[in-house]
């Protein structure tokens, strides 16, 4: 696990974000700090606001009627919620691996290509080699490899939710949101997307919200605590789960609620 | 014992209602034989007498009783197929902006509108089709299409306003509700993570709906076309008002045709000799033939296009 | 306001029930040519005989024939007398008598003549095999002397479904005509030759095409014509005189023939000054021999009053032309053999 330091430079800061639902807010004034090439966890019971927070990182708030953001979150020192900013060029940059692996209902290898051919890169060679690095990348590559041009609906769930890695990673982003990548696997799968993430977490920025405290700590570089749509407390993991310094959290980490 | 009693009961329910269901198949499957049989009894005097030749030969003259269907069969065809494609393509339009792009106040009133469509009597269609779409096609569109197409022979000859590119339109209206509702619907089932997914790679709405959405449910967008297909080969009285009812087949789609189903209205009250009345159900034998037909061409066709690729979930 | 259209119509269905269930209902079925008249005519007839009610059902006079042939109904109507193939299936004697009589008009629509456009039997016949094809063509100057007719095509319009209308048109075609009648022939559904001809749905199917196309010529009943106002055309008859289709001159050519039999029945081409060359005659059949005589006794009193001078008036309110009072009188002495 990488040194969790100060000395890394933060890939995006968020002051002071809100999210509502209508009247609603899902998310209230959570600021935070993600630090490049680590992977930050995000914690805390259900309904609590993880999902609403890491949607507000690449804009897909913008698709839910009556959903509202207020405050700043800034991408490499601009504010991707700034007027000038195409939502559509930002998410080349953020990608984004849900909770429920979403396929499309098309062949493995145009799951992978899709995002490249919307960015331009017709058929050819350069497309094959992309498919496959990408896949390659998300440790897939080896189980598909014979059968690119059957349908991705007949992987399994844990293959599925590689694919869906994959196909992010052929966009070449710099980010990864990760929406509880795993809650739909077995515990098999599931730890291969974690040796995945660990993986990734090298050339990319990862953001994974998980509501399992063993994943945040086994993978996380960073902890972000949440609870009824405030931020409670974020830091290094280590720091978090060996000595938090709000009591909510503490009650959290030691299972007394969630 | 009683709990294992009742199952049993439960059973016998089971076994019950599936007979019903098996019932209610075979009775419609049984409906439809008997009017293939009743069609082919019908038609048996204009079968012996013409035999084949029926299909291909072009005369349809009622005075001498020489009956041929050829241009009616094309007329059918040809008129439907035009009204497809055009309802296809508006329709999947239509129900992509319903589904996906219109605001709520305006997707329900539109949607309700459309659906308003659907219930027009088919005569009003026609009026309308008459007295305002002919005019139109003879004064503007054909002649626009001559001026930008004209090297087609499809586009080529003087247009009188009615005729099959006219039929075509109006059936495409008349269809356009069915494709644009079947296909709204089909479009709202599919998966919000579908459409998130594809947006989160950096496609804009419309690379979304276009690349994934109308391609996930293009089953059930081509079980809508299908569907109105069905009602662009049945329709007779709108077709009639506006196809100009000659059994001609000509090139150009501005020329006068006419259909299965129309001359079928339009000569079945008068026909009294039995040669004449055999020929027009035959002619109604042939609609059902046609109908077939054109479904299964339509299905291999799918088939065919979309051989590989799986489907929507 | 709503309410108030139920209860009238609420009203009307009882009123119906009531006016039934006291007396006699008779039943026709056929031409729907004479539907509009019958549907005034047996309402009349009601009026004064409270005892008979006539149900007539305008379902086309082939289906009439039929009808009449199996025996489900009390009397036929049909555009055409039923042909001897039909009367033998018939198997009984039939009393075949004309109820109504109606012109047809030549209607057009041609850049710079509203009305006044003169036409003979060759120019017409010319016009639907297809042989003139344009407004300006000699055959048509010839006729229109003074007009300006324009270099507009023709496009001809006929009845697309079959109907009396088209016989009597075609009838007028195969009389004035001879390469029409081996070619083509008479029928109420024809193979129409002129290449580019378009068939429109009824009368108003018809009209609707000449209005909406220039050029445009086409038939249709002279009931319509004149409801409409439309633009008709003088024709030249045999006499060669130039005759207007009006009531008058229709009722002139069918008084010239008073003894119509269901064998002879053509009015069209009759000479004489005024006689309009295209007409004809709606029928009505019923067995000389009913089944039951009583009911037979009704039907006569009916078919009586119906080509009687009340029942004809009301069909000249209706813009049909009233039978010449010669013909009516033949038809009364067919009636008078019912064997009851």
């Amino acid at each position: 696990m990488q040194a969790a330091g100060e000395e890394t430079t933060a890939k995006v800061q968020v002051d002071d974000l809100s999210v509502y639902y209508g009247k609603v807010a899902a998310v209230k004034h959570a600021s935070l700090k993600v630090h490049e090439n680590c992977v930050t966890a995000l914690i805390g019971p259900s309904g609590c606001g993880k999902t609403t927070f890491i949607r507000a990182l690449n804009r897909m708030h913008d698709l839910t009627p009556g959903a509202r953001v207020e405050g700043r979150v800034v991408l490499d020192g601009i504010d991707i919620y700034a007027p000038n900013v195409n939502p559509v060029l930002l998410r080349h940059k953020i990608g984004m691996v849900f909770q429920r692996p979403n396929p499309f209902p098309k062949s493995i290898f145009d799951n992978v290509a899709y995002g490249p051919r919307i960015h331009g890169t017709r058929n050819g060679a350069s497309l094959e080699a992309l498919v496959e690095r990408s896949l390659r990348r998300a440790a897939l590559w080896n189980e598909v490899k014979d059968r690119l041009d059957r349908s991705a609906l007949d992987l399994s769930g844990g293959q599925q939710q590689r694919l869906c890695i994959a196909r992010v990673l052929a966009v070449e982003p710099e980010i990864i949101l990760m929406d509880e990548p795993a809650s739909a696997l077995d515990p098999i799968a599931t730890s291969k997307i974690e040796d995945l993430i660990n993986d990734l977490k090298r050339e990319y920025t990862v953001i994974i919200v998980t509501h399992s405290m063993q994943q945040a700590a086994r993978m996380s570089d960073y902890t972000a605590f949440f609870l009824l749509g405030d931020l409670v407390e974020s830091g290094p993991t280590r720091d978090m789960f060996t000595r938090p310094s709000d009591k909510r959290t503490e009650d959290y980490i030691t299972g007394r609620f969630g | 014992m009683r709990r294992l009693g009742a199952r049993t009961g439960s059973k016998i329910v089971d076994q019950i209602f599936v007979a019903v269901l098996l019932g209610a198949a075979i009775v419609f499957l049984a409906i439809i034989l008997g009017l293939a049989a009743s069609l082919v009894k019908g038609s048996l005097p204009s079968l012996r007498t013409f035999g084949f030749a029926f299909l291909w030969t072009s005369s349809w003259n009622p005075v001498t009783s020489i009956f041929g269907a050829l241009p009616l069969i094309y007329g059918t065809v040809i008129s439907s197929l035009i009204a497809t494609v055009l309802a296809g393509v508006f329709g999947i339009f239509a129900a992509v902006f319903l589904s996906d792009f219109a605001p709520a106040f305006l997707a329900r009133p539109l949607s309700f509108m459309i659906e308003l469509l659907a219930a027009v009597p088919s005569v009003v269609f026609g009026l309308w089709g008459l007295f305002v779409l002919a005019p139109a096609m003879r004064n503007t569109i054909d002649p626009a299409l001559q001026r930008t197409l004209g090297f087609l022979p499809i586009f080529s000859g003087p247009s009188y306003g009615v005729g099959l590119l006219t039929a075509g339109v109006i059936l495409a209206l008349m269809i356009i509700p069915t494709v644009t509702a079947i296909s709204r619907d089909v479009l709202t089932t599919i998966p919000a993570d579908q459409r998130e997914a594809s947006m989160s790679l950096g496609a804009t709405k419309w690379e979304t709906m276009m690349k994934v959405v109308v391609p996930a449910a293009r089953a059930g967008i081509f079980g809508a076309i299908i569907l109105a297909l069905g009602r662009a080969l049945g329709e007779t009285i709108a077709t009639t008002m506006v196809i100009g009812n000659r059994p001609e087949i000509a090139v150009s789609l501005f020329a006068p045709s006419y259909t299965l189903a129309s001359v079928i209205a339009n000569e079945f009250t008068e026909a009294t000799s039995d040669i004449y009345l055999s020929a027009l159900i035959e002619l109604g034998l042939l609609l059902l033939i046609v109908s077939v037909v054109v479904n299964a061409l339509a299905r291999i066709l799918m088939w065919s296009v979309f051989r590989g690729a799986r489907s929507a979930r | 306001m709503l309410k108030r259209a139920v209860f009238t119509a609420l009203a009307l269905l009882i009123a119906g029930c009531s006016s039934g269930s006291g007396g006699t209902t008779l039943t026709g079925a056929g031409s729907s040519f004479d539907y509009p008249f019958f549907s005034k005519a047996f309402d009349t007839y009601s009026s004064q005989h409270p005892d008979v009610t006539v149900n007539y059902q305008s379902i086309g006079s082939g289906g009439g024939i039929q009808q009449f042939i199996q025996k489900t109904i009390d009397f036929g109507a049909s555009d055409v007398p039923m042909n001897g193939d039909e009367l033998t299936r018939a198997g009984q004697p039939v009393i075949q008598m004309p109820v109504a009589l109606g012109g047809v008009v030549l209607s057009y629509n041609v850049n710079g003549v509203p009305s006044g456009l003169r036409l003979d039997g060759d120019a017409i016949a010319g016009i639907y095999l297809g042989r003139i094809k344009s407004w300006n063509d000699p055959r048509l100057k010839a006729l229109n002397p003074g007009v300006n007719l324009p270099n507009t095509a023709i496009v001809v319009v006929h009845r697309s479904e079959a109907s009396g209308t088209s016989y009597i048109f075609t009838d007028y075609l195969s009389s004035v005509s001879t390469e029409w009648k081996t070619k083509v022939g008479k029928g109420k559904a024809v193979s129409w030759p002129a290449s580019g001809s378009v068939g429109g749905k009824g009368n108003e199917g018809v009209a609707g095409l000449i209005r909406a196309t220039p050029g445009a010529i086409g038939y249709v009943e002279l009931a319509y014509a004149l409801e409409n106002n439309m633009a008709t055309a003088a024709i030249k008859n045999s006499s060669g005189a130039w005759v207007a289709c009006s009531p008058n001159t229709v009722q002139a050519a069918a008084a010239s023939k008073p003894n119509v039999t269901n064998t002879d029945f053509s009015i069209v081409d009759r000479p004489g000054a005024r006689s309009y060359p295209i007409s004809g005659y709606s029928w009505v059949m019923v067995y000389t021999k009913p089944a039951d005589p009583k009911r037979g006794r009704m039907i006569q009193n009916v078919l009586q009053w119906l080509d009687g001078n009340q029942a004809q008036q009301i069909a000249a309110s209706l813009h049909y032309v009233a039978l010449p009072v010669n013909v009516q009188a033949s038809a009364q002495r067919a009636l008078q053999s019912m064997n009851l």
